[in-house]
């Protein structure tokens, strides 16, 4: 649940980019952080090896402004998408308020991307957590690619009810990076207001 | 309802900001935040003599995800916690130490500060900051209640959004 800060007046979102190894999930978070102006954003953390693979997480603040008096902050996380790092990705989930599955389009990583769905699941349900109570989008990134799999294909093995919102993206060209975001915080602020 | 948020606010949130510049004073450090354990900021005291402290937000987020990750460690170990965390530098030391299932207290220091002080200190301030939050999170759901987040507040946030992340 958004985190709200009376003596400050702050409501913070935290919203975490999920999806296989090497889907684009920093890819996301760094073009987030070259587009925003320089006074609504804090520095990035990058917690990565050597080989610029996520270790940790990769952590961005965007300071949405002020609205009816409270500072409204998003935090932006990703998590480490090799399955290795099971142990150190579900703990970035705590807390979680939006998701944003990153899956690739790549035909080797078709199965890849279900897995990641489904270690999505089980590591919410360990925090009593599901995706009926946390607002989900799609991202299906490396549109580019010259053997790309249909959208549909892909999102059959994560989404095969059709339920979550989907975009397409070329990340790494800054295609369909800010649609997700921005429609995975319009969900989250829609909950906040159904809460209170 | 995903994890209970603290809020602090009115006379939590002073006791609080009390709490850390006490723990300040008898010690020597230089910065004490109070920092929920999804890395956020929810009080923090500054010394007057300390310089300006670096990005807050990157410290608390560090910290939060070191605490998980070390409670993930205690708990394979078969541990239920392990009580505190301290870096010690050359020139600066960390202390963190958990107060609740919610909520950490970090304390950066000098070398001149002594750590024995800081631990002790340390746990003296995580047991009164418990207090203080167990108060708050049980008059967290009212104030909310109170706060008019409706849908004005959602409209309004909504057309930043689109200010913000409308280009692409």
């Amino acid at each position: 649940m958004s985190t709200i800060n009376f003596a400050n007046r702050e409501i913070n979102f935290k919203i975490v980019y999920y999806g296989p190894g090497l889907s684009g999930k920093t890819t996301n978070l760094k073009h987030v952080y070259s587009r925003i102006p320089e006074n609504r954003k804090g520095e990035m953390v990058s917690l990565a090896t050597e080989d610029e693979r996520t270790l940790f997480f990769d952590f961005l603040p965007v300071d949405l402004g002020e609205v009816k008096g409270f500072k409204t902050r998003f935090h932006l996380y990703t998590v480490p998408g090799q399955v290795f790092y099971n142990a150190s990705r579900k703990l970035i989930l705590r807390g979680v308020d939006g998701l944003v599955f990153v899956a690739d389009s790549a035909p080797n990583r078709l199965r890849a991307n279900a897995e990641s769905m489904r270690n999505l699941r089980e590591n919410l349900a360990e925090y009593g957590l599901s995706l009926e109570n946390i607002p989900l989008v799609l991202q299906i990134n490396k549109r580019d690619l010259p053997d790309a799999l249909p959208v549909d294909m892909i999102r059959a093995v994560i989404d095969p009810e059709g339920q979550y919102p989907l975009f397409e993206a070329i990340a790494v060209k800054g295609q369909g990076v800010f649609e997700p975001l921005r429609e995975v915080s319009r969900r989250v602020l829609e909950r906040l207001a159904a809460e209170t | 309802m995903i994890e209970p948020s603290i809020a602090l606010y009115g006379e939590a949130f002073k006791q609080a900001a009390r709490i850390l510049a006490r723990m300040l004073e008898d010690t020597g450090a230089r910065y004490a935040l109070l920092v929920d354990r999804k890395g956020f900021v929810l009080a923090h005291q500054e010394s007057l003599w300390a310089p300006p402290p670096p990005d807050l937000d990157s410290i608390a987020t560090l910290v939060a995800g070191n605490a998980a990750a070390t409670r993930a460690l205690a708990e394979l170990l078969g541990e239920e916690h392990f009580a505190e965390i301290l870096h010690q530098g050359k020139e600066q030391g960390l202390y963190v130490e958990e107060i609740d299932d919610n909520a950490i207290l970090v304390v950066i220091f000098d070398p001149s500060a002594p750590v024995g002080r800081i631990k002790i200190e340390g746990k003296k301030s995580a047991a009164a900051l418990k207090k203080i939050l167990a108060e708050a999170a049980a008059d967290t759901a009212a104030e909310r209640k109170k706060l008019g987040l409706d849908t004005e507040y959602r409209e309004s946030a909504a057309a930043l959004l689109d200010d913000l992340f409308g280009e692409a």
